[in-house]
This record gives C-alpha cells, structure tokens and sequence, in this order.
C-alpha cells in the first residue's frame, strides 16, 4: 500500500477533518436513500415475496462490511473491480473475495468533480469522490483492483485510483470474435491470475479452480432461473430483481445463490397461484444502456414501476444487473489449461459491452437485445445513459434503427448522478409509458 | 357535451374548453408563483365568458409539466400526448408536431388518429426554447414581439453557437462589439435556435405535414428559420400556445365517450 505522503499523481490533498465532515454527511444520505427505496419497493408491491428480507439486509452494505471485515482479519484478501471482465474464479480459487466497487452514490460525484471535469462519466467522478472520503466499504477493504481497459472513463479511473491501491490493468481487445483477440486476452488472463497468486500467496490450483468454477455456475443457473421467471405475467417487479441480481457484486456467492434458488421456489409457486406483483396488462419494459448502481442512482427503475401510468420492468441489458451472470463458464475438460481458456472465452466473447466492435458492428449486443424483445415480449426500450457515456449514446443510434424494424418503441433518456432532474424525468417515462399503453388502448 | 382541458405550463396556465369537440372558449394568465391558484382563476373565467360553470364540465384533463398543480382534473394525458391530438385535429394530415413553449422544445410524431407514436424532447437546456429568445431580445434592447419582424429584414446570416442561454449570450455580445446590425443578430438567434430543435426532430424523422404550436410558433423569426433548416412548410395555428390545453380537452372527449 502506498503511504499517505507520497505524492499523489491525480488525488488532491483534503484535511481529514473535511473528509471525516463530508463522510458523515453523505453516509447519513446514503443510509437514509436505501431505506427509503426499499420502502418504495414495498409500497409498490405491497405482497412482496418474502424471500425478499434477505436482499434487503444484503443492499444496506453495513452487513456485508462486516463479514468481509471479520474475513480479512483472519488473513484472506479482498479484491475489487470495476468491470465485468475481471475473473471472479481466479479470485475465489485463491480464496479471496471478489466485491465490484463502482459508486452509485449521486452526492460523490460532486467531490470527484474537484479531480477531473464535468464531462467525465459520472460513475468515474462517484468513485474518485467515494475514494477521497473513504465512503465505500468494498473500496476500503480491497487489497488490490482489477481495471479492464473497457471505455476511456473505466481506464483512466484506474489510474486514478493507482493513487491508493495496485492496480492491475487487464488489456481488453474491441474486437472480440478473432483468434489474435483470444490469445491476447487468455494471456491477460493468466497474468492476472499470477497477480492474485503473489497477492494472496495462495497457488491456484486445478482443484480450487474446478471448485470456484462450479460455484459460479450454480449461481449462473439461480441468476437464468430469475430471470426466466420475469417472462410471462409479472411475478416479481423489476426493481426486486434488479436489486437481487446486484448485490451479486458483494454478497457471499454460495449464500446468494441459495438465497436467489430460494427465492425462484416462491417466484414459482406465485405464479402457479397466479399471484402477481402488479396487473398482468402492465405495460412490459426493458431499459438498456449505462450501468445504475445502487442505492442513489436507482432513479429510473423507481420512476418507471411507480409511473402513472405503471411500467413493468421485465428484463434489462446492464452490466449492473442482467450481463452480471447471464452466461455461465462452460468447461470441456477440468484441467488447468482447458479451465483458464474456458474462463477468458466466457469474459470476452459473452460480454454484451458497447466498447466492442466488429466489421458487422457491435452484433452481440444488438442480437442480444432483438432476442430479448421477441422472447420476453417487451413492449418497450428505454435507453437510459448518463452524461459522458460515449460508447452507450453512440449505439443508441443501431439500436433505435433495429428495434424500429421491429416497431418497438424506444426512448433515449439522458441522466446524470443527481436527484434534480427527477421531475423532468418523471415526464419523459410517464409520456412513453402513456404512448406505449395508448397502442393498446386510447 | 362539456369538455375542458388545462395546460399547466411553466411560465403559464391555459384552459380551452370545448363543446361537443368545438372551441368555445379559451383562457390564460401567469402562472406565477401559485399555479394553483391561476388556473382556477383562468377556468373559471373561460367558463363565465360562455354562461357555465364547473358543474356543466363533463370531464376536465389537465397536462403540461405542472399537471399534478390543477385545481380541478378528471384525467391527465402527457404534454406529448396533447400535442399529438391537438396537432392532428388542427392539421388532419400532421404526422410531426413541434412544440416549442417557454423553457422546452420537444418534437411528437404522430398517427391519423392523433396518436402519439414516438417522441424528442430537447436536452434540459432552454437554448432551443422560448426563454432564449426572451434573454436575447433583453440583450440586444428590442421587445419581444420584434424580434421576429426584425429578423426578417436581415440580409445574411451570421452564425452563433447557441448550445445554451448564457453561452448564447455571451456571442450576441461578440456579434454587437463587431457591429452586426439589429436584424442580423436576430436572425442568427432564430437560426440558432431552429438549428437545436431541428437537429432533434431529425432524430425522430421530419413526416409531413409539421405543424407548429406552442408559444414560439406566435414569432415570424423562428418560423422562418424552421421552414429553412427543416426544408419542409411548418404550419402553424391560430393560437398556437393553447394546443396543450385543446390536446387535453379532446382527450377528455374521447374518455368521456368511453365511459
């Protein structure tokens, strides 16, 4: 770990008074959000399942804190990411704790301002600003991070974040489907994988790894029995699956994966009742584009199911919530070999990640999407991307031009990480939801 | 039967209330700082201007970004909404409404039937809307309501790069300190302007007929500079501020018919 003296090549210097000040504060903000959207949650689904306690407790990170707190005492390392290219395997066979530490907190965001502009991506400016006052405890607890070089913003913060901890950045090729690709990223891989290795002191050795692999795949198929159960009539709100597949990022991956199993269990009996969460004519959405992190940048997906009129959100294409697990590691043969190269084809060519390219274009997302809309019967897209999102506003265009193919109406809805512009939003969903309810009925 | 509609604007209320789906009266005033309280005052009167009152209403829809403030409402329906109704009622063959109110521009394309199908609003910045050309006509010393008539005397364009009121106003001052003339810069302010609702209903696809509505549509400037940029006719209403509020009363029609 560097010292605190050392020059800083980005962080400024703030007195630990304004930082322990300005801690306090948004803290407070953040615990108060979280309730609060959970109170929501409840209200919009009053017979929410039961199963649902367990998330809950999970989405207020002082718990988790705590075990992963009580679990480096006793000598295991932590390791962060930003991207969904880091090998969670890799880290669980070394026996240490993945936790994804990208900042959905708005009111950081306003700190990361003093380090770079305001055209930055405000995901990036949330996380310098949490780092400057120690408000994530995912962060906090990381020994070392994982940075895949994905877009501009997620390359440059893990420089910036160099400030406090190592760093290893993994080299992503924009062209996924070539052998040249492959071979770059499988020798990433393996370097990474040495990284962990020395971190921990821990070898990774072919039994761990064929044992972490199959943790992640048993909790690969709870993720697909989830979302398998959002097609067809409602029985889970949007906001309560979007919150389950999240705190993927953090929780005990075993646990989780129990839980979700535990959950489905009574997803399925619902709906074999015919017990739905909202009424089964509600419109069916699905929203696309920038990451939303919670607890603060939850907006959307609140607005969208308390809208008048109501929208269902049915499936998603983000990286904070469906991509997290949708494709599972697929082994032919458990040695080391065959289950590292498993695992870098599984990060690379599954990922849905606007900062691909192709001759054809980025065609695994927007294939991805298309089967989505045909399979879960969506309704309607909306395309949400925060401010300095290049790579998400620049597709918007393909998409808009494919799904109008399909006639399927999609909206482009432009954010940042504040909560001003709530109403301003509330009037653009309302209007699309009243468009999309007007095709059925007007 | 009695329909009304009401069109919570953000700088002002307005009431149309329709008989048997034809205007007989319509309403407006500020609405200041108890939009509440304005609009009861507009209803009421629109109302007493042709012998009725609250009790002949069969059904009241409000709209505009304020819709949750009416006094009174059976129904809401969203600005977009009202804009695509009010657009087609008007206009039979209107496949694109733009409205251009005081603090928002948006674009509605929209079926025969005045069905909205899909739509734009501009990017919370008050460039492309009325409020600019309110600052601009502030900074060049002129009245609002010459600002169109002037701009039409300029003998060419000079370009701003209007992406947001301040900046835009810090460019008319670099206009004034070359000496452009008064028409010139009004010009370019309108030609500024339609650029950013333009580039925005291209997004959507320019469907003919557009029609026009909204306070802006009253300004001969933005008009002209709309036709140009959009190179298609831009019709535009005789009262084209109230379209909100008469999309909102026909949609009260239509949902009292259903019930």
């Amino acid at each position: 770990m560097k010292s605190q003296s050392e020059e800083k090549k980005y962080m400024p210097v703030i007195s630990q008074k304004e930082i322990d000040e300005l801690r306090n504060v948004i803290k407070a903000t953040s615990q108060r959000i979280i309730a609060e959207n959970i109170e929501r949650m409840k209200k919009t689904d009053t017979n929410r399942p039961k199963a649902m306690q367990y998330f809950d407790e999970i989405a207020n990170f002082g718990t988790r804190e705590k075990e992963i707190r009580a679990a480096k005492e006793s000598g295991k390392k932590v390791i962060g990411y930003m991207c969904l290219f880091a090998p969670i395997e890799l880290i669980l066979a070394a026996d240490a704790i993945p936790v994804r530490v990208n900042s959905g907190w708005y009111d950081t965001s306003k700190l990361g301002d003093r380090v770079v502009p305001v055209e930055v991506c405000p995901m990036v400016r949330s996380t310098i600003g949490a780092k400057m006052i120690g408000l994530s405890p995912y962060l906090e607890l990381s020994d070392a991070l994982i940075s895949a070089l994905t877009c501009d913003g997620m390359t440059k913060l893990g420089e910036i974040l160099s400030d406090y901890k190592p760093v290893w950045a993994m080299v992503l090729p924009r062209v996924k489907d070539s052998a040249r690709s492959l071979r770059l990223w499988n020798e990433e891989i393996k370097a990474v994988k040495r990284q962990i290795e020395a971190l921990t002191g821990n070898k990774i050795r072919q039994k761990q790894l064929k044992y972490a692999i199959e943790l992640t795949q048993k909790a690969t198929k709870a993720f697909r029995r989830l979302q398998e159960l959002r097609n067809g009539s409602p029985v889970i709100m949007g906001r309560d699956a979007m919150l389950v597949n999240q705190t993927y990022m953090w929780d005990d991956i075993q646990r989780w994966t129990e839980k979700t199993e535990a959950l489905c269990d009574e997803l399925e009996k619902r709906a074999r009742q015919k017990i739905w969460a909202c009424p089964p004519d509600t419109p069916r959405v699905m929203v696309t584009g920038t990451p939303m992190i919670w607890p603060d940048n939850w907006k959307l997906p609140t607005l969208i199911e308390e809208a008048n009129p109501q929208g269902v959100l049915v499936a998603d294409e983000l990286c904070s919530s469906e991509r997290l697990l949708y494709d599972p590691v697929g082994v032919d043969e458990w040695t080391m070999n065959d289950m590292l190269k498993a695992i870098g084809e599984r990060y690379l060519m599954a990922s849905t990640c606007s900062c691909f390219t192709s001759e054809d274009g980025n065609e695994d997302r927007i294939n991805w999407l298309l089967n989505k809309v045909k399979e879960w019967d969506i309704q309607g897209v909306i395309y949400y991307v925060v401010r300095g999102c290049m790579l998400y506003a620049i597709e918007y265009t393909r998409v808009k031009k494919v799904l109008d193919r399909l006639n399927i109406p999609v909206y482009y809805l432009d954010t940042e990480y504040t909560r001003e512009d709530v109403g301003q939003m509330k009037t653009r969903v309302e209007a699309f939801l009243e468009m999309l309810t007007a095709r059925i009925d007007i | 039967m009695i329909t009304a509609g009401i069109d919570m604007g953000t700088q002002s209320v307005k009431a149309v209330i329709l008989k048997d789906s034809e205007v007989i009266s319509r309403g407006k005033s500020f609405s200041g700082f108890e939009p509440t309280k304005a609009a009861e005052q507009v209803v009421g009167e629109a109302l007493k201007k042709v012998n009725l009152s609250l009790s002949n209403v069969n059904h009241i829809t409000t709209t505009g970004s304020g819709m949750d403030m009416a006094p009174y409402f059976n129904s809401t329906i969203s600005m977009m909404g009202a804009d695509a109704k009010a657009g087609v009622y008007l206009f039979p063959k209107a496949r694109t409404v733009i409205d251009v109110g005081a603090e928002e521009a948006r674009a509605v394309k929209c079926d025969d039937n005045g069905i909205m199908i899909d739509f734009v609003v501009n990017e919370r910045c008050a460039a492309g809307a009325g409020a600019f050309i309110e600052a601009m006509a502030r900074a060049l010393e002129v009245k609002l309501e010459e600002m169109g008539p002037l701009s039409l005397k300029a003998e060419r364009a000079s370009p701003i790069n209007a992406t947001c009121v301040i900046f835009g106003e810090s460019d008319v001052v670099t206009l004034i300190h070359r000496q452009e003339s008064k028409p010139e810069i009004a010009r370019a302010i309108f030609d500024a302007m339609a650029e950013r609702v333009s580039s925005m209903v291209y997004r959507l696809g320019v469907n003919p007929d557009v029609v026009l509505v909204g306070g802006v549509a009253k300004d001969v400037g933005f008009v002209a500079s709309l036709k140009r940029k959009l190179g298609v006719d831009v019709l535009t209403p005789e009262f084209p501020e109230y379209a909100g509020a008469l999309g909102a009363a026909l949609i009260a029609v239509n949902r009292v018919k259903k019930m």
